[in-house]
């Protein structure tokens, strides 16, 4: 069977309460789009759409599912759901908010908070490579907040990517979709389709994924950061792993950026996941803190500095 | 680690040699010495021996089998054998007290670490080219770098000796500093007293040991240093090592090794098949219910809204 792009809700178009204003973003697993709820504010809703298993024709509201196909389409629905109950669960700043969840069409709905701002892949893109430590440090570490509270849930985003990370007017982060978190301690749920992007993915999430850990989001944190640098995302884990080609940032840019946070993004991007920091806390610390290389204090006579020395009689 | 490397102190045309050299190596760090004690003052060998010694037992007690902060470890050597210099200047009652200059590296890890007082040199060479090297504290440094004399006059300057830094003055010693320097398979570290940096320019040394053998190569540049320093030639001291290990390499091949097999498997058993939990039914009641776990989720955890 051919397969076709689902067909977005049309503009205006009255879902609930709100009012579709307009699609932001179609993905093989939903569809995004910005509305208008009751009281004029403006959210962005999420539409349950597998592009394989459910199809909405043009003119259509309700997507077709076929008998053979609903049980695949009611157990991807069970991860939409997981999604939900994870960001329900959260209220943090840098993480996005669920502000309603509910059944229409035959499918599920999930309505999120919406800001003007771009994605950290357009910035990048745009930026390409002249991005600032400073500008660096400072998605970062207010994006490691949001990681730590979602991880303190016994949460991992799983997805971390920088289209995933948002950018509001002020350059504050949030984290967006969600939609391949997981609750770690319910390790032993079947998977629909592993989700993962290729060079933010860490290498335990191609295998059978029972290393994965907070660990493996923040391997996908230090491919962020890498990408900033390089204004594209770095070899793909897998790739990484038959052979390394990946130069280490601290070679690649060595001087350009300090020390520190190149030494950073290497320890993120350890292929060996028991050698990167082991929680957000540990990034972030090494984040924040400034080292200064050990540095007597020099001598404030300039004249007295002079020993003199005279090794070879002339 | 996997490296060579040669040490060796001649005495030149001196009557004694008060150069000092030392390497010690851990299973995963090792640290190269070379100090140069000063003529004009008493025991200029004493404070040489001091200085290589302290920094050799400390790198003993520390490095199990890496050092914790080897730029701590630098600081704190090369500030013991300053204490222990002057400490044993007391002892003897000494009317002056010997002094030296004192180079040190530290490579673990695949990145080289590396602090200096005086003008003991350290030159770090890739391919035949000087890629980083110490800056003198020497006045005649200082002079060519704000543009007072070229660096051909310098060679020849009568205050080319005279350093302002270095172990055992009554003046705190000015410890530099080098940055964290990943290395590649094949650079080679020379750490080097004036003896034979004097007589030959390190670009000269660099092109002499490229590819070469270290064992046979750091002799012959001796030797032709020692011919050009003439019977009054300074001492001359070299400790040289060839890093065989790649900071990229290393990095992955560890890894690889380790994880690789393992994970080609269960890759492939993930392609093949389909989960058979993928079946599982999701009735409308289970729907409802989920939809109103999330609703009363965020419900609970919602701000209260203004």
């Amino acid at each position: 069977m051919a397969q076709q792009a689902n067909q977005a809700l049309p503009n205006g178009h009255l879902l609930e309460e709100y009012i579709i204003d307009r699609q932001l973003s179609l993905g093989g697993f939903s569809i995004v789009y910005l509305a208008t709820d009751p009281e004029g504010r403006q959210v962005a809703i999420k539409e349950y759409l597998p592009n394989s298993l459910a199809l909405r024709s043009k003119g259509e509201i309700k997507p077709v599912i076929t008998s053979e196909h609903l049980g695949a389409f009611r157990y991807g629905m069970k991860c939409f759901f997981e999604e939900g109950r994870a960001l329900a669960r959260l209220s943090h700043p840098n993480v996005i908010r669920v502000l309603n969840f509910f059944r229409a069409n035959d499918t599920v709905y999930m309505v999120m908070e919406y800001e003007h701002g771009r994605t950290l892949q357009e910035f990048i893109q745009k930026h390409q490579g002249h991005i600032s430590e400073r500008f660096i440090r400072g998605v970062f570490t207010r994006l490691l907040n949001g990681l730590r509270e979602v991880h303190s849930n016994k949460l991992l985003h799983l997805d971390l990517k920088p289209s995933n990370i948002y950018l509001r007017g002020d350059n504050t982060p949030v984290l967006i979709d969600f939609g391949a978190a997981r609750q770690t301690l319910l390790t032993d749920q079947p998977i629909l389709k592993p989700m993962y992007t290729p060079g933010f993915a860490s290498p335990e999430h191609y295998g059978n994924r029972k290393d994965l850990g907070p660990w493996s989001d923040i391997y996908s944190v230090g491919a962020s950061m890498y990408a900033c640098l390089a204004g594209v995302a770095p070899l793909a884990a897998d790739t990484r792993m038959k052979k390394d080609t990946l130069p280490p940032a601290m070679m690649r840019w060595d001087g350009q950026y300090s020390d520190r946070l190149l030494e950073i993004i290497d320890w993120c991007l350890n292929l060996n996941h028991l050698y990167r920091p082991q929680s957000v806390f540990a990034l972030q610390k090494a984040l924040v803190e400034t080292i200064t290389p050990p540095r007597p204090k020099a001598n404030p006579n300039w004249l007295g500095r002079f020993v003199e020395k005279l090794r070879k009689p002339i | 680690m996997r490296f060579t490397i040669y040490q060796e102190s001649r005495q030149g045309g001196r009557s004694n040699n008060e150069d000092r050299t030392t390497y010690c190596y851990s299973r995963d760090a090792l640290l190269m010495v070379v100090a140069d004690g000063m003529g004009g003052h008493h025991y200029g060998e004493i404070a040489a021996q001091i200085a290589v010694q302290t920094l050799a037992d400390s790198f003993q007690r520390e490095a199990r089998p890496v050092l914790n902060d080897p730029f701590r470890f630098l600081q704190k050597g090369m500030t013991n054998a300053h204490h222990a210099i002057l400490d044993y200047t007391a002892r003897h009652r000494l009317k002056d007290t010997p002094r030296t200059t004192c180079v040190a590296c530290v490579i673990q890890d695949n990145v080289a670490y590396w602090a200096h007082a005086g003008d003991s040199r350290l030159f770090l060479m890739r391919d035949g080219r000087i890629v980083a090297q110490t800056k003198d504290h020497s006045r005649i440094r200082l002079l060519v770098e704000e543009g007072m004399i070229t660096e051909a006059q310098a060679v020849f300057h009568p205050d080319r000796n005279k350093i302002y830094s270095c172990l055992g003055s009554p003046t705190p010693p000015e410890i530099e500093f080098s940055r964290k320097t990943p290395l590649d398979h094949g650079d080679i570290i020379l750490l080097c007293s004036d003896g034979l940096w004097g007589e030959m320019s390190g670009d000269m040394i660099a092109v002499a040991l490229k590819g070469a053998n270290l064992l046979q190569a750091v002799p012959m540049v001796l030797n032709q240093a020692e011919l050009k320093g003439g019977a009054h030639g300074d001492n001359l001291s070299v400790v040289a090592v060839r890093w065989e290990d790649t900071y990229v390499e290393e990095a992955s091949s560890a890894i690889s090794t380790q994880t690789m097999s393992q994970d080609e498997v269960t890759t492939r058993l993930e392609e093949f098949g389909r989960n058979p939990a993928y079946k599982s039914e999701l009735s409308d009641d289970e729907i409802e219910d989920a939809i109103e776990e999330i609703r009363s989720a965020i419900e609970k955890y919602s701000p209260p809204k203004k």
